[in-house]
C-alpha cells in the first residue's frame, strides 16, 4: 500500500516535470525563431489620438528611448520626491532653469516688483493649455499656487514662503503680495508646478494623497504621459499644443534598469538612445567612447563632496580640533586631486567654497584654495606648537594631548579608499586619522549629539546658493535640521537672514560670497571636489543639446536637441 | 496515528518559527539606527510639521511596543495603540503596510511581482532539475569513466559560479541577439495576448539560463551521490543478477531510492523561490520581487522589505514543512521516530 502510493507520487513528480519542461522549453524556444527583430519594429504605432492625425508629415514617429535605474516613484507630485528631469517634462513653471543656476521666462513672460521688494507682478503667456485643453491664464495659475499652499503639499509648497497673497487681475496677469521680501523668487517659484484644476479641484488633502492615476502628471509641459509601468518603462508622447512648438521627439520612452552597468551595456546594445543623469558609473565612459557612434557628455553638477570637521560647542570633538591652525593644516594634508582620481576617475574638479562652481554667478571665485602642501601643514603646527615630543609619529598639544581623530565616512569601496587617502595625508603631518566605515544610518546616529571629529560625506545642493549656507545656521543644529557640522555663528546668521531677503542679486551675490569666505576660513567643512555629471547619447541618433542645464534630458537641454533621421 | 501525531508536530513547528518570524521581522527594522522619517523626506526644506506629519501618516509617533504614559494615566485601550500592536492588528488584515516611497500598499506591490518571479525560478528549476537528474544518474552509473569525470568538473564548476558573474558574462555575449533587461518591450500592445507572451519569453531566456545552470550543479551532485549510494546496495546488485535489463535497474531500483535526498533539496530550494533570484533579477532588471527587495534595500523602504522578507520566511517554512511532510510519505521509517 504505501509503497505504491510512494511509486504513484515518484510517477506523477516525474510527469509533472517532465510536461513543466515541455512547457517552458516551448515558451522559450518558440520566440527565439524570431531574431533580427528590432526594438522599434515592436513598439505600436498604432494611438493616433486626435490631433496627431493632422500631422501626417512624418509617418514614423522620431522615438528616443531612455535608459535611467529608476524612473520615479509615483506620477503624483504631491508626494514624488524622485525625478524631477521627467516631471520637468510634463508641467510647466513659471520662472525655468536654463542653465545650472540660470533662470529664465517659463509661463510668465516678464515680471516685476515693487519697491520694497513685496508686490511681484508677472504677465502669464497667452494661449496656453493643459494637457486635456483646458486653458492655463493666470486665473489657473493662481488656483495652482494658491492649491499647493492650501494643502501644504510637501514635495513644493515650501518655495512658497512669504507668499501671502496670490490673484489673477485679469487673464495675463499675476499679482502676488509678500510678507517678507525674499532674494530668490526665480529660484523659488522654478520648482512650483502649475498644476491643472481640471484634474484637482475638490480633492481633500487624502484625495490628493491618494491620487494615483496618471492623470496626476498632467501639467501644460512639453510632453505627456501616456504609460507608465512601474519598474518597468513609462512612455511620453509630444504635446502638439506646448506653447513653444511641438517638441522635435515625437514620443519618449523611459526604460528602468537595475543597475547602472545594465543601462551601459544596453546603450552598447543599441537598446537605448540616451541615458539619464544618475545612470552612468564613471569606470564605464571609456567602454562608452570607444564604441561607435555614442557620445558621453561630462558635464558641471551641483553635487559636493567634503570632509566635515565637528564644530559644535557641545560637540564630543577634542579641543585640538577646534584650533584654526589644526584645521588649516588638515586642509593643506589633503590631497584633492587623489580623491578626485581615486573616486570619480579623474571627473570630478578640486573644490573650494561650498556653493559649487557650477553656479558660477554665486560662486566665490576669489577664494584661494589651501594647496595640497604637507610641508606648510607641517610648518603650519609646529608654530602653533603641536610637537612630537614623545616621538611616536603624532604630535601633541601643551598639554600633551596627542593629534587624534575619528575619521569616519558611509561604508562603500570608494569611500574606503577616499578615507585612506585623507588619512595618509593627516599621517603625514602627524595627525593620527584612523577610518572608521559605518551605515549611512549610524552617521545620522551621530546626530544629535554631534560625536563624531570628521565626516566624509556629500551633499546635492540646489541651483540657488540659499540651502548651501542655510546648512550652517544655528536653527539647522536641532533635530531635524541640516546642519551637519554643528557651526553657529551669529553673523553668519545675520548674514543668511540679508541675503535672504535682499532682492537686488548683485547686493545678494556680495552677502553671499562674504559667506562663502567665512565659511572658508573658519572651516566647518573642508569642500573637496565638485562632482560632475556623466551622460551618453547615441551621436547618429540625436544631436545638439544644451549641455548648460547639466543634464541632458533637462527641458531646456532635451528640447533644443535634433534627432537625425536616416 | 503515528503519522498524525508527526505531522501535528511539523505543522506545531512551523507555527512557533512563523510567530518568532513575525517579531523578529517587526523588530528588525525599529533597532536600525537613524530616523526613518529622515529616510522618506527628500528636501532639506520641507517643515517640521510636515515632517511630523509624515511621521503620523505612517504610525511612526506612536511608541515601538506599549504606551506606557497611557497605562499610567488608567488608559488601558490606549496602552496597545502602539507601533507593534497596529503591525500585528494590520497583518492579519492581509495589510502589510504602506511603500515609504510610492505610497502603495505593499501587498499589492508583492502581489503584482510575485508571480514574475515564481515564473522565472519555476523554469529555470524545472530545467536545471531535468538536466541535473539525467546528468547525475548518468554520471553514477558511469562512475570512474571520463563521462563522469567531465560532468562532476561541469557540475562543480557550475554550481562554483557565482550568479551575478554568470549573468553578466551571458549578458555581454547575448546583447544584440536577445533582450537584456526587463521583462517586455516597452510599449508593446495589446499588453496580452500571444505577441506579448512571447515577447515576455524572450526577455525570460538569458536570466532562466542563467538561474538553471547555477542550480544544475548542485542537483547533479546530489544526483550522482545519493544514485552512486543506492548503486552499492544488495539489492542492486540482486536486481543486476536477476538479468534485469540497465534502464530497469536504474529506473525502478536506483532512481526510486535516489529520490529522496533530491526531493529534499528540490522542496528547499523551491522554498527559496521568491528570495532566490535577487542577483539575477538585479543582473537582468527582471521586475520581481528580488528587484523590489534590491530597490527597496538602496532606497531604505523599510515597509517594502518588511512585507517582502515576512513573504521570504513564510515561504521557506512551508516548503520545509511540505519537505517533512513528504519525507514521511516517501519514507516510512521517518515517522517513526
Amino acid at each position: 500500500m504505501k509503497a505504491s502510493l510512494s511509486k504513484q507520487l515518484v510517477i506523477w513528480m516525474i510527469l509533472f516535470v517532465l510536461l513543466a519542461g515541455l512547457v517552458s522549453c516551448a515558451q522559450k524556444e518558440t520566440p527565439a525563431e524570431v531574431p533580427g527583430e528590432t526594438e522599434e519594429t515592436q513598439v505600436p504605432e498604432e494611438e493616433p489620438a486626435g490631433p496627431e492625425a493632422e500631422a501626417p508629415v512624418s509617418a514614423e514617429p522620431v522615438i528616443m528611448r531612455v535608459g535611467t535605474t529608476y524612473i520615479w516613484d509615483t506620477a503624483n507630485p504631491a508626494y514624488g520626491w524622485y525625478n524631477y528631469t521627467l516631471r520637468y517634462l510634463v508641467y510647466d513653471t513659471l520662472v525655468e532653469e536654463a542653465g545650472i543656476g540660470r533662470f529664465v521666462p517659463g509661463l510668465a513672460e516678464s515680471w516685476t516688483y515693487s519697491d520694497d521688494g513685496l508686490v511681484w507682478s508677472f504677465k502669464i503667456r497667452e494661449g496656453v493649455t493643459f494637457h486635456d485643453g483646458t486653458p492655463c491664464t493666470a486665473e489657473e495659475v493662481a488656483w495652482s499656487l494658491n492649491w499647493t499652499i492650501e494643502n501644504e503639499i510637501e514635495t513644493f509648497s515650501f518655495y512658497l514662503v512669504n507668499f501671502e497673497e496670490i490673484v489673477a487681475l485679469d487673464a495675463t496677469t499675476l499679482q502676488v503680495t509678500l510678507s517678507e521680501p525674499v532674494g530668490n523668487m526665480e529660484y523659488l517659484l522654478m520648482y512650483v508646478w502649475i498644476l491643472p484644476p481640471s484634474v484637482w479641484e475638490g480633492m481633500d488633502y487624502d484625495d490628493i494623497m491618494e491620487f494615483e492615476d496618471l492623470a496626476a502628471a498632467m501639467g501644460t509641459g512639453p510632453y505627456r504621459l501616456v504609460e507608465w509601468k512601474e519598474g518597468e518603462y513609462l512612455i511620453l508622447e509630444a504635446n502638439e499644443n506646448y506653447w513653444r512648438g511641438k517638441p522635435a521627439v515625437d514620443r519618449m520612452i523611459w526604460r528602468e534598469f537595475a543597475t547602472g552597468d545594465a543601462v551601459v551595456q544596453a546603450m552598447i546594445a543599441g537598446e537605448i538612445d540616451i541615458t539619464a543623469s544618475d545612470a552612468v558609473p564613471a569606470t564605464a565612459v571609456r567602454t562608452l567612447e570607444d564604441a561607435k557612434n555614442i557620445e558621453v557628455a561630462i558635464m558641471e553638477s551641483t553635487a559636493i563632496d567634503e570632509l566635515i570637521i565637528n564644530s559644535h560647542e557641545n560637540g564630543s570633538q577634542p579641543a585640538t580640533l577646534n584650533d584654526p591652525a589644526v584645521r588649516l593644516a588638515i586642509a593643506h594634508a589633503i590631497d584633492k586631486q587623489q580623491i578626485i582620481n581615486v573616486a570619480y576617475l579623474g571627473y570630478a574638479e578640486a573644490a573650494t567654497v561650498v556653493v559649487p562652481r557650477a553656479l558660477d554667478y554665486w560662486h566665490n571665485s576669489d577664494v584661494q584654495d589651501v594647496p595640497f602642501d604637507l610641508a606648510a601643514g607641517n610648518r603650519v603646527l609646529e608654530e602653533a606648537g603641536y610637537l612630537d615630543s614623545n616621538r611616536d609619529g603624532i604630535r601633541e598639544d601643551a598639554e600633551g594631548n596627542p593629534l587624534v581623530f575619528r575619521l569616519y565616512a558611509a561604508e562603500g569601496a570608494t569611500n574606503a579608499r577616499i578615507l585612506e587617502v585623507i588619512a595618509d595625508g593627516l599621517a603625514q603631518i602627524g595627525i593620527s586619522a584612523p577610518p572608521t566605515l559605518m551605515h549611512e544610518n549610524s552617521l545620522i546616529g551621530l546626530y544629535p549629539d554631534f560625536d563624531f571629529d570628521l565626516i566624509y560625506w556629500g551633499w546635492g545642493l540646489d541651483p540657488d546658493p540659499d540651502f548651501a549656507m542655510l546648512i550652517f545656521t544655528c536653527d539647522q543644529r536641532e533635530a531635524g535640521g541640516w546642519n551637519d557640522s554643528g557651526y553657529c555663528d551669529d553673523e553668519f546668521d545675520e548674514m543668511y537672514r540679508q541675503q535672504a531677503i535682499t532682492v537686488d542679486h548683485e547686493a545678494r551675490r556680495e552677502i553671499i560670497w562674504q559667506m562663502q569666505e567665512k565659511l572658508f576660513s573658519e572651516r566647518p567643512y573642508i569642500v573637496l571636489t565638485y562632482a560632475q555629471t556623466i551622460q551618453a547619447y547615441r551621436s547618429d541618433r540625436i544631436t545638439g543639446f544644451d549641455l548648460e542645464a547639466g543634464d541632458l534630458l533637462w527641458k531646456s537641454a532635451f528640447l533644443p536637441a535634433r534627432p537625425i533621421t536616416q | 496515528m503515528q503519522r498524525g501525531n508527526y505531522v501535528l508536530r511539523k505543522i506545531g513547528f512551523a507555527l512557533v518559527t512563523l510567530a518568532a518570524v513575525l517579531v523578529f521581522n517587526f523588530l528588525l527594522f525599529r533597532i536600525l539606527p537613524g530616523d526613518p522619517v529622515k529616510l522618506i523626506i527628500h528636501s532639506p526644506r520641507m517643515t517640521r510639521e510636515a515632517q511630523d506629519r509624515i511621521r503620523a501618516n505612517f504610525g511612526l509617533d506612536k511608541p515601538i511596543w506599549l504606551d506606557l504614559e497611557r497605562l499610567a494615566e488608567g488608559d488601558i485601550p490606549g496602552t496597545f495603540d502602539s507601533q507593534f500592536t497596529a503591525y500585528l492588528v494590520n497583518l492579519f488584515r492581509g495589510d502589510l503596510g504602506i511603500s515609504f516611497a510610492t505610497r502603495r500598499d505593499v501587498s499589492e506591490l508583492l502581489a503584482e511581482r510575485v508571480w514574475r518571479t515564481v515564473v522565472l525560478v519555476m523554469g529555470a528549476n524545472v530545467l536545471a532539475i531535468l538536466i541535473g537528474m539525467a546528468a547525475g544518474l548518468v554520471a553514477a552509473w558511469r562512475r570512474g569513466s571520463r563521462l563522469d569525470t567531465g560532468i562532476l568538473l561541469a557540475a562543480l564548476f557550475s554550481w562554483a559560479l557565482p550568479t551575478f558573474f554568470l549573468g553578466i558574462i551571458l549578458l555581454i555575449l547575448a546583447r544584440g541577439r536577445l533582450p537584456i533587461a526587463g521583462m517586455v518591450t516597452p510599449g508593446l500592445k495589446p499588453a496580452d495576448g500571444l505577441t506579448y507572451w512571447l515577447d515576455v519569453g524572450k526577455h525570460l531566456i538569458l536570466p532562466t539560463i542563467t538561474m538553471a545552470i547555477v542550480y544544475t550543479g548542485e542537483y547533479i551532485l546530489i544526483m550522482r551521490s545519493s544514485v552512486m549510494e543506492v548503486l552499492s546496495e544488495d539489492f542492486i546488485l540482486a536486481a543486476k543478477a536477476k538479468g534485469l535489463p540497465t534502464l530497469r535497474v536504474l529506473r525502478d531500483h536506483a532512481l526510486k531510492n535516489a529520490m529522496l535526498p533530491m526531493v529534499t533539496i528540490i522542496a528547499l530550494t523551491l522554498g527559496y523561490t521568491v528570495g532566490g533570484a535577487i542577483q539575477v533579477e538585479t543582473v537582468f532588471s527582471w521586475p520581481g520581487i528580488g528587484r523590489l527587495m534590491y530597490e527597496a534595500v538602496q532606497k531604505r523602504d523599510y515597509p517594502v522589505l518588511q512585507g517582502a522578507f515576512l513573504l521570504l520566511a513564510v515561504s521557506v517554512i512551508i516548503a520545509n514543512l511540505l519537505a517533512d511532510l513528504l519525507y514521511s510519505i516517501l519514507d516510512p521509517r521517518v515517522k517513526a521516530e
